[in-house]
């Protein structure tokens, strides 16, 4: 905090002209994505999509960010820098969607025809369709990409998957309404959305334990980019926690009011969340210790789901969270560690840029 | 313009939905469902809307210029409990819920016969860039289906002894044009859902064209002597074009004036009845008394009595 007033001064001697960092929000309901400038918190730009974009990721190589337009059967491919759109590619109802963490292949969940597919990363040909079960969900990997898990809404379970011998494994029944899964040193973590905590599954023994209680509603789970906490939602009570990676016990829990759903985080930290329910993206520096209710909200469209936050600073790419010393878990957790490095700051309020920031903890 | 309106309507139902729906999903144990459901909500809260506007537009028109005095306020009543349970939600809830496990082994069936279901912007991408006159394809194709649909419905002796609960009224109000059996809505149901699916239908305008549509349908029931005259007649249906449909002699095969929104096809099929002087009695004089005067629960047994007896008569 004390940097701050530091930060501000550099500001005014730098450079103006640097370009802000975005924001990518997915209305669900009402069939477009907004950008948002994450400098001045405004939407500069609107891009229509067809039905109902819920999910979204960034391609391997960092090039494009991928929508799933369920409702509009369409994968739209967007420069994460420009906003341009540069091609579609027709699938059927793709809702959740994820890269193999080898960058091989894209596994696509349909929450509506009760199928999963994986493709080939590269060239989108399908190489296998899975049946698993009622209302596919959330996709998460293994670090080595030789596993995939898919939550099963419809049948209280969790599905296993090879993606070299493209069989389905095993499902493993977790709790009712299972929603978002996270790959994590070693097992899974899942939200409970018909109850109030997550559980965690051995992928070898298929045990599941309880986690951590969060409240009604428990939904999904991101680690943070330097791996030093979990952040868990729930959407009935509308909370957010901050969850210790080694212990599983809960430090903190915000309320946030209007069904926080999906997360991004900035260089400097700070948790992006959609609120599904008030057409909302609130912003929380966890940093702050005084911190409920220190948020901010930005409006954006309706039934805001998916968001990514994506740097547009020199030498962070999109991929930075992935990028992150400590990022070993998550549902792209990397192969091997990478070493640490020092973000660069953001542009501030203004268009201009601070001459340095600090380093990632 | 419409902003402002637009940001009121997301935080009044988001906060319903938070507030009430969502609890009562999570006590059911049907979380499940709760992102359908969140579009469920529109309706009901449309509904309202609705059903107010309706009331305050078409109320005055009938106390100030009705075709015929109000002479049986209990098959009124009726009437106004099916608007209830159709605007309000619960028929479209009730579908939705049947429909739903149909709907995504369909989508898995199309998926691995390799179709990917279309929509109009994808047939015509000019029409990313243009959603005002996207939106006036939907209306048009739409209205073309349910044109048919209602000329369907006449034509099938089976179909008709559903449809004519519908037609026996004959104290014929604004609140006529939900009066419907259930199993006619659920035919009506999946005849929507086949157009939605070769042309696909963007769930906000999706709202917009119901309400839009009901709220037009409501007018075109009212007891109310008018005419939009000889140009506004071949444009929008109106009271007097849709009473001639509802007339004693135009019952079964015989009907006229198919049209729920746009006259313009019984024009290009040769159904329109243009006679802007003519208020004629309403009813089915075929039908039995209970489809007339009876309860919303004898009707909905009387009509399918009345399909039993059609479907042995074939």
């Amino acid at each position: 905090m004390r940097l701050r007033p530091l930060m501000i001064a550099l500001a005014l001697l730098a450079p103006a002209g640097a370009r802000a960092d975005l924001v990518y929000v997915l209305n669900s309901g009402e069939a477009s994505v907004s950008v948002l400038d994450a400098a001045t918190r405004e939407e500069t730009r609107r891009i229509p999509v067809l039905r109902e974009p819920h999910h979204l990721v960034l391609t391997p190589d960092g090039s494009e960010l991928v929508i799933a337009d369920s409702g509009g059967n369409e994968l739209l491919f967007v420069a994460p820098t420009t906003g341009e759109v540069l091609r579609r590619v027709r699938i059927s109802n793709p809702y959740h969607l994820e890269f193999s963490p080898d960058g091989r292949f894209l596994a696509v969940a349909s929450l509506r025809r009760d199928q999963v597919d994986l493709y080939d990363a590269a060239t989108l040909e399908l190489l296998q369709r899975f049946r698993p079960g009622d209302m596919p969900s959330h996709i998460a990997f293994t670090p080595d990409s030789k596993r995939f898990f898919v939550t099963l809404q419809g049948d209280r379970s969790v599905a296993a998957f090879d993606t070299e011998t493209r069989t389905q494994l095993w499902t493993a029944e977790v709790g009712k309404d299972p929603a978002g899964i996270i790959w994590h040193r070693g097992r899974l973590i899942v939200g409970i959305m018909g109850a109030d905590h997550f559980v965690t599954l051995d992928p070898e023994t298929r045990e599941v334990r309880p986690a951590f209680t969060l409240g009604r509603g428990a939904h999904t789970i991101f680690p943070s980019p330097d791996g030093r906490a979990l952040y868990a939602t729930s959407r009935v009570d509308s909370r957010l926690a901050e969850v210790d990676p080694e212990t599983l016990q809960v430090r903190r829990v915000w309320n946030v009011p209007g069904g926080p759903d999906c997360l991004t985080f900035d260089p400097e930290g700070r948790i992006w969340m959609t609120l599904r329910w008030s057409g909302r993206v609130a912003v929380l520096d966890p940093a702050r210790p005084d911190a409920q209710p220190a948020f901010e909200t930005v409006r954006v469209g309706r039934s805001p789901h998916g968001i990514f936050f994506k740097p547009r600073r020199e030498g962070v790419g999109g991929d930075f969270a992935q990028a992150m010393p400590g990022a070993v878990s998550g549902t792209r957790p990397l192969s091997a560690p990478v070493p640490p490095r020092t973000v660069p700051a953001a542009p501030l309020p203004g268009g201009a840029t601070p001459a340095a920031a600090r380093p990632a903890p | 313009m419409l902003d402002p309106l637009i940001r009121l309507w997301v935080d009044v139902s988001g906060a319903v939905f938070e507030g009430a729906v969502q609890p009562a999903l999570y006590a059911a144990g049907l979380m499940m469902w709760a992102d359908d459901v969140q579009e469920w909500l529109d309706f009901a809260l449309l509904g309202i809307v609705q059903i107010v506007l309706v009331y305050a537009v078409c109320r005055p028109l009938e106390a100030v210029r009705p075709v015929e005095p109000v002479s049986n306020r209990a098959a009124v009543l009726t009437d106004v409990f099916y608007t209830l349970l159709a605007r309000l939600g619960l028929l479209p809830l009730i579908a939705f819920v049947l429909l739903s496990s149909a709907e995504r082994m369909l989508n898995g069936w199309l998926a691995d016969a390799g179709f990917v279901p279309p929509t109009l912007e994808t047939l015509i991408p000019a029409l990313r860039e243009m959603p005002l006159l996207a939106l006036l394809l939907y209306v048009l194709i739409l209205d073309f289906g349910e044109y048919w649909r209602h000329r369907f419905q006449h034509m099938f002796g089976w179909w008709y002894a559903l449809h004519s609960v519908h037609h026996a009224q004959r104290q014929m109000t604004f609140w006529t044009d939900d009066r419907n059996h259930l199993l006619d809505d659920a035919i009506a149901a999946v005849w929507f859902g086949a157009v939605a699916l070769l042309i696909g239908v963007p769930p906000a305008q999706f709202v917009l064209i119901v309400m839009l549509r009901q709220l037009a349908e409501s007018l075109s029931h009212a007891n109310v002597r008018l005419s939009f005259g000889r140009v506004g007649e071949r444009l929008l249906v109106s009271p007097r074009f849709h009473r001639i449909h509802h007339g004693e002699l135009s019952a079964g095969e015989d009907g006229r004036n198919y049209a729920v929104l746009l006259p313009v096809w019984d024009w290009i099929f040769g159904t329109a009845d243009f006679d802007r002087k003519s208020y004629p009695r309403t009813g089915d004089p075929n039908a039995p008394e209970s489809l007339a005067t009876g309860g919303w629960l004898r009707q909905q047994i009387d009509g399918f009595r009345e399909l039993g007896r059609a479907l042995r008569r074939r």
